[in-house]
């Protein structure tokens, strides 16, 4: 089976047959083993070992792993499923930019955007105290605001929505 | 030695209390705060009290409670650890007043090197060179505008009452002062209820270097020798080593000289640290004494072979040292990587959850001082640090490399950790030569953090992916609903698969 593993902006093509992966220059045996009550998984490679922590991720086919001290995010579908997404437009993504959310919970400390400014990618809009120290926020995604949920000395939750573009 | 000490603490530096409390016979007394009611270290403590709800200021900085534990339950002395109630005066005061012993200076060496503005008042009386500075807290912006036109710019603002890069702030330029003094103010009003703030010049590419030192009742007071913290973010130190590549057996000398004198100045007695800036030149500069045992103390204890924790407890107790400044000589390299739960991939902003599972490097030259397991909550109430991994090996060399050897052996899930980023320093040109100093992280923390994998590793990730996907679509371990579109498969494919696969 072909799987389409996005990382990053790249599409990696990976092609699977059984316990065989096909790659340039021949097959190559792959198995993967999961050890029972850990997020461990041992994946080989031929004769390569290697140990890999696997979180699994909001939806089918997402994962953040570690590997040889790397993190990835990726995104691993076979090409049926994927075929499928792509023609009943799922997994295109919400219809406007995506807004700023509380990455922890915590106190506003100041707003420095109101409605209708304009925003960059990368721009701090608001700063929020947790732990004791000041972390400004920034979007992500350029846009217009459209609504400000918080003010300087709101108390927000984990995953709160704080500010949302258009 | 005493029979009983009460440890005012919580996390690794409770368990590293405690551990040197069982290996000199001692009972320990821990406490802890409703969240904490099932921790590690109220667990390995011989007893525990609760003292109040999770917030510190209700629990871990309630000081009367903890005196009343103390003495209810018969400890003889009180150990503080860092952070919480180490550095206030006020408790020092009141456990001596309660008729027990404060593992730590004498009240007033903590009154007198407490406040950083006292601290430079009373170095620059004893001969000890400071960074040119104010040694009054500032009134206004005009004030300060003023005083940093003598300095020039830039100028550091910095909480008198601070410490840990709150309240503190850089200022470029006049037109950044009246914003900066604000925002330096609040941090500190909110972090320590003092709003006063002085400014400094501000040496440009200085290593921080600090004195470890070590003295008794009896007029003894020996310097361990420096340890290197220059890798900071936002003033926050992330990764520490003993000794350090920028100080020779002359600075060594030097910087030790320095620091036992303005210890005895204070009539200091027990473990402290006294901090400086290093300059390019060799010329460092006394920048505050920390009154208590650092985070970063296990590096010292590796390269000495002195174990402070219990010695402060020996000391506190009535022991002379029996060393002298002739016997404390370095032995190899040792680096710390304090491992918190912040996600450096994402501005290392807190993360919190469950641990969920841990992996805990281990062979030669490796500790671990560590105060969470699986089940832990890592919540918003304390400090982000998880625990501390330390290496200790002949070399710098050997030790990067025994570092990055542990670090890739740690896995830690349920929370995100810092342990990319100290795996990235470690494999970074600029670290394992040496050439640091404490702007050095800042000004690669994107390249630290964003550093693209070898391509080869990437697409082995791709691979990975795919086997782990195909291996949950065969077993899948989250329930799919029929319309997810996922094949249905003949049972006995399956168990065929899955049996091979085992």
């Amino acid at each position: 089976m072909k799987y389409v593993v996005r990382i990053g902006a790249e599409d990696y093509e990976v092609d699977l047959d059984g316990e065989l992966v096909h790659v340039d220059g021949g097959d190559v045996a792959a198995r993967v083993m999961p050890i029972a009550g850990t997020p461990v998984r041992m994946v080989t490679l031929g004769d390569a070992v290697h140990r890999v922590v696997v979180r699994p991720g909001a939806s089918r086919g997402l994962y953040t792993f570690w590997l040889d001290g790397y993190r990835f995010e990726a995104e691993a579908l076979d090409e049926r499923t994927r075929a499928i997404r792509e023609l009943s437009g799922a997994g295109a993504g919400p219809t406007g930019p995506a807004p700023l959310v509380a990455p922890m919970p915590g106190l506003i400390v100041r707003v420095h955007v109101q409605i209708g400014d304009q925003v960059q990618p990368g721009q701090g809009l608001v700063v929020m105290e947790a732990m004791k120290m000041e972390n400004e926020l920034r979007i992500q995604a350029a846009g217009r605001v459209r609504n400000v949920l918080v003010a300087s000395g709101s108390v927000v939750e984990k995953g709160a929505l704080l500010i949302e573009l258009e | 030695m005493f029979r009983k000490v009460l440890i005012a603490n919580r996390g690794e530096i409770a368990l590293r209390i405690i551990r040197a409390c069982r290996e000199l016979g001692v009972a320990s007394i821990a406490v802890y705060s409703d969240a904490d009611a099932r921790a590690p270290h109220v667990r390995e403590a011989d007893e525990a009290v609760n003292i109040g709800a999770p917030p510190s200021a209700e629990s871990y900085l309630r000081g009367e409670r903890i005196i009343e534990a103390a003495r209810r339950l018969g400890a003889e002395a009180i150990h503080p650890g860092y952070g919480f109630l180490s550095e206030r005066e006020w408790f020092a005061r009141a456990v001596r007043d309660a008729g027990l012993v404060f593992i730590g200076p004498p009240a007033e060496a903590i009154a007198a090197m407490g406040s950083k503005t006292a601290a430079r008042t009373l170095a620059v009386a004893a001969n000890v060179p400071v960074v040119p500075g104010t040694t009054e807290p500032l009134n206004d912006a005009a004030e300060a505008r003023a005083v940093a036109d003598r300095f020039g710019y830039p100028v550091l603002l910095k909480a008198a009452a601070g410490g840990g890069g709150k309240g503190m702030r850089l200022v470029r330029d006049a037109s950044e002062m009246e914003s900066s003094l604000d925002a330096a103010r609040r941090e500190s009003k909110n972090a320590f209820g003092d709003d006063a703030v002085y400014v400094e010049k501000y040496i440009v590419g200085p290593r921080h270097v600090e004195i470890q030192v070590l003295g008794d009742n009896y007029g003894t007071m020996l310097s361990l020798n420096e340890r290197e913290c220059s890798v900071q973010r936002r003033h926050q130190k992330m990764i520490e080593e003993a000794p350090s590549v920028a100080v020779t057996p002359e600075i060594r000398r030097a910087m030790g000289e320095t620091a036992v004198r303005a210890a005895s100045a204070a009539g200091y007695v027990n473990a402290g640290t006294c901090e400086f800036l290093l300059d390019r030149d060799g010329k460092f500069y006394f920048l505050e004494m920390n009154t208590r045992l650092q985070v970063e103390h296990p590096v010292t204890e590796l390269v000495t072979g002195i174990d402070l924790v219990q010695w402060q407890m020996r000391i506190a107790s009535g022991e002379r040292l029996p060393f002298k400044q002739e016997d404390i000589v370095p032995r190899g390299w040792a680096i710390e990587c304090r491992i918190t739960s912040e996600d450096p991939a994402n501005g290392f902003l807190p993360s919190t959850g469950t641990i969920s599972y841990v992996h805990v490097p281990a062979g030669p030259g490796v500790r671990w001082d560590s105060g969470i397991e699986i089940g832990s909550e890592v919540g918003l109430y304390y400090d982000p640090m998880l625990a501390k991994l330390i290496v200790h090996a002949p070399t710098r060399e050997a030790a990067v490399e025994r570092m990055h050897r542990a670090l890739l052996e740690l896995t830690i899930e349920g929370v995100d950790t810092s342990r990319d980023f100290q795996l990235r320093v470690m494999e970074d040109a600029d670290f394992r030569s040496g050439a640091i100093e404490i702007q050095w992280l800042e000004r690669r923390l994107d390249s630290l953090t964003h550093a693209k994998p070898p391509a080869e590793v990437t697409r082995k990730a791709a691979i990975v992916a795919a086997l782990i996907a195909d291996r949950d679509r065969l077993a899948p371990a989250r329930p799919t609903s029929p319309s997810s579109g996922a094949p249905t498969q003949d049972a006995w494919t399956r168990v065929a698969r899955l049996e091979n696969l085992r």
